[in-house]
């Protein structure tokens, strides 16, 4: 089945997009609940969203360098108050990651969120319930099935991160070498194409999986919601 | 009790709403106006919905007054509303819908949440999801669930407005028990009169986004603001419900009683199908623009209207003081 090496790899690939998902989630969500809605300024913070996707991976992984790398003013501030190195470590490949499915999953929830009927909101209102308690107990659980689906998409997405992670974290086999970085570094070697295609058999199976997975989990989701 | 002052001004694109009235803290007041009249705007006004010019008081609470830029949240007015559409959560039960509301009230003054799912008789429905109620269950569970939050009153927007003939009927008899049992003071909306008869203590009449009429539903209706509301064929009177035989005994306050369906008589009738023989004094006699005649008259069961033709007027000599015998077909209390 696997070797060794290609057990690293894929546990490279889990761990890092995972951490991605975990820290990219929440604030993804709070981004697609405000777009979700009016208010001044509204076409800046969609912009801003959709940046990763407009950009150059690289570019975006470059710009983390500037922001993020030792001498940036948030590397070196991390550094100097917690200890955290962010560029060419694991945690660097999971905020390249974080920062390049941001996008998918703010559209997934935002589609999720304007497809929720606001009158239910109003309806909880005048039970009493505050604007914290009217996300959480009714906004977040009916369009869970839609973040759901988004995050599986961007869970599988995240597993094939190249640019922006290569650019800020490095080709480091065990730390930042994600199955898409390891294809690149086999292909670089002389005969290194059998590996390689392994590899991407792997890769395409998992995004794959994701993909059907998604959808199966937001139409059983949506069944249970609705009884 | 917790009487409601509002005098508010609120503007939602070309349609303006521009409300003072008083509601009295007991009893049932019904907001009564053609579509588009501004109804619904009120109550989400009331509510705390939308954010409205003016002031909005309940008891010695002010809900909101825009001199001094005070907009109470609805989550904190302690006002209920029953919406037309229901607006169960579709992500939970009917038990868990109901355990919404009762979490959320306040500790001192929670009620006996099995005593009103049986009053409401939704128990049979606990388990069941939202999504395979019927009209009827759906408007009980609502009903249900905005008791149990303890609000301090209730607003209705249409909550029979689903409902046909006899479910109607049927509902607002829940409504007069309901509040008769829970002391609970609501404001309904609606824009049936047959409806607003039979559940109002007081009345609010919009018309265009104004205040037509209002005070105790019998004089308020007499108002003549009020008439011009009304459908031709609707005009008429509230007669007290209680001194009616209206074939069942229906707890109503007024029915109302259309000037076609009473019939006149001088002299009082004899052998007649008729249950209601009402004696009274006419009081004034208008002709109308199509040559009928709407003849105002004194009985026991408040002043009421019945609309003869300009030949019958002259034949019986109907005219101011003379005494007459109105009949009324219990059929016709059964609109």
């Amino acid at each position: 089945m696997l070797s060794a090496a290609e057990a690293q790899i894929l546990s490279t690939s889990f761990s890092v997009a995972s951490l991605a998902l975990l820290w990219s989630l929440p604030v993804a969500i709070a981004c697609a609940f405000l777009l979700a809605r009016q208010f001044p300024g509204k076409f800046l913070l969609d912009g801003l969203v959709h940046l990763p996707i407009i950009l150059p991976p690289v570019l975006t992984g470059f710009l983390l360098l500037l922001l993020f790398g030792r001498n940036g003013p948030i590397g070196h501030w991390l550094e100097q108050v917690a200890g955290i190195h962010l560029a060419f470590t694991r945690k660097g490949a999971a905020l390249a990651t974080a920062v390049m499915i941001f996008p998918m999953l703010v559209r997934a929830s935002r589609i999720a969120f304007e497809a929720l009927d606001p009158r239910l909101l109003d309806a909880a209102a005048v039970l009493r319930a505050g604007p914290w308690d009217r996300f959480f107990s009714i906004a977040l659980p009916l369009a869970g099935p839609g973040i759901l689906a988004g995050a599986v998409t961007a869970f599988a997405a995240g597993m094939g991160e190249f640019g922006a992670v290569i650019t800020f974290a490095a080709n480091i086999p065990g730390q930042t070498q994600t199955l898409p970085l390891a294809i690149y570094a086999v292909l670089q070697q002389p005969g290194g194409e059998s590996e390689a295609l392994r590899l991407a058999g792997l890769s395409f199976t998992l995004a794959m999986s994701g993909l059907i997975g998604a959808e199966f989990l937001q139409r059983w989701m949506t069944r249970r919601l609705k009884g | 009790m917790n009487a409601l002052d509002v005098d508010i001004r609120l503007v939602r694109g070309a349609f303006r709403l521009k409300a003072k009235f008083h509601v009295p803290g007991d009893g049932i007041t019904v907001v009564f106006g053609p579509s588009g009249s501004g109804k619904s705007s009120l109550l989400s006004a009331i509510a705390g919905l939308v954010e409205c010019k003016g002031y909005v008081r309940l008891g010695r609470t002010m809900l909101s007054d825009s001199a001094v830029d005070l907009h109470m949240p609805p989550d904190e007015r302690g006002i209920g509303v029953v919406f037309q559409d229901a607006r169960l959560f579709p992500h939970l039960t009917v038990r868990q819908n109901r355990a919404f509301a009762f979490k959320r009230a306040p500790a001192d003054r929670r009620r006996d949440i099995e005593d009103v799912a049986r009053f409401f008789d939704i128990t049979p429905l606990l388990d069941r999801s939202v999504g395979n109620l019927s009209g009827g269950e759906k408007s009980r569970v609502a009903l249900a669930r905005a008791l149990v939050a303890a609000p301090d009153f209730l607003l209705l927007d249409e909550p029979f407005a689903a409902l046909d003939g006899m479910r109607r009927r049927a509902f607002i008899q829940v409504l007069l028990d309901m509040h008769k049992r829970f002391a609970l003071p609501m404001l309904v909306v609606t824009h049936s009169i047959d409806d607003a008869a039979a559940l109002a203590s007081h009345l609010v009449a919009l018309r265009d986004g104004e205040v037509a009429a209002t005070g105790p539903f019998d004089q308020a209706t007499r108002e003549p603001g009020f008439a011009a509301l009304l459908d031709s064929r609707d005009c008429g009177a509230a007669a007290s419900g209680i001194l009616l035989h209206s074939g069942a005994d229906s707890g109503q306050r007024y029915l109302w009683l259309r000037a076609d369906h009473i019939v006149l008589a001088t002299k009082r009738p004899v052998a007649i199908s008729a249950r209601n023989i009402l004696e009274g004094e006419v009081m004034s006699v208008q002709t109308e623009q199509d040559g009928s005649c709407l003849v105002e008259l004194a009985t026991s069961v408040g002043v009421i209207l019945s609309r003869v033709t300009g030949e019958a007027v002259a034949e019986l000599e109907l005219a101011e003081g003379k005494r007459a015998w109105a009949l009324v077909k219990v059929h016709a209390l059964q609109a």
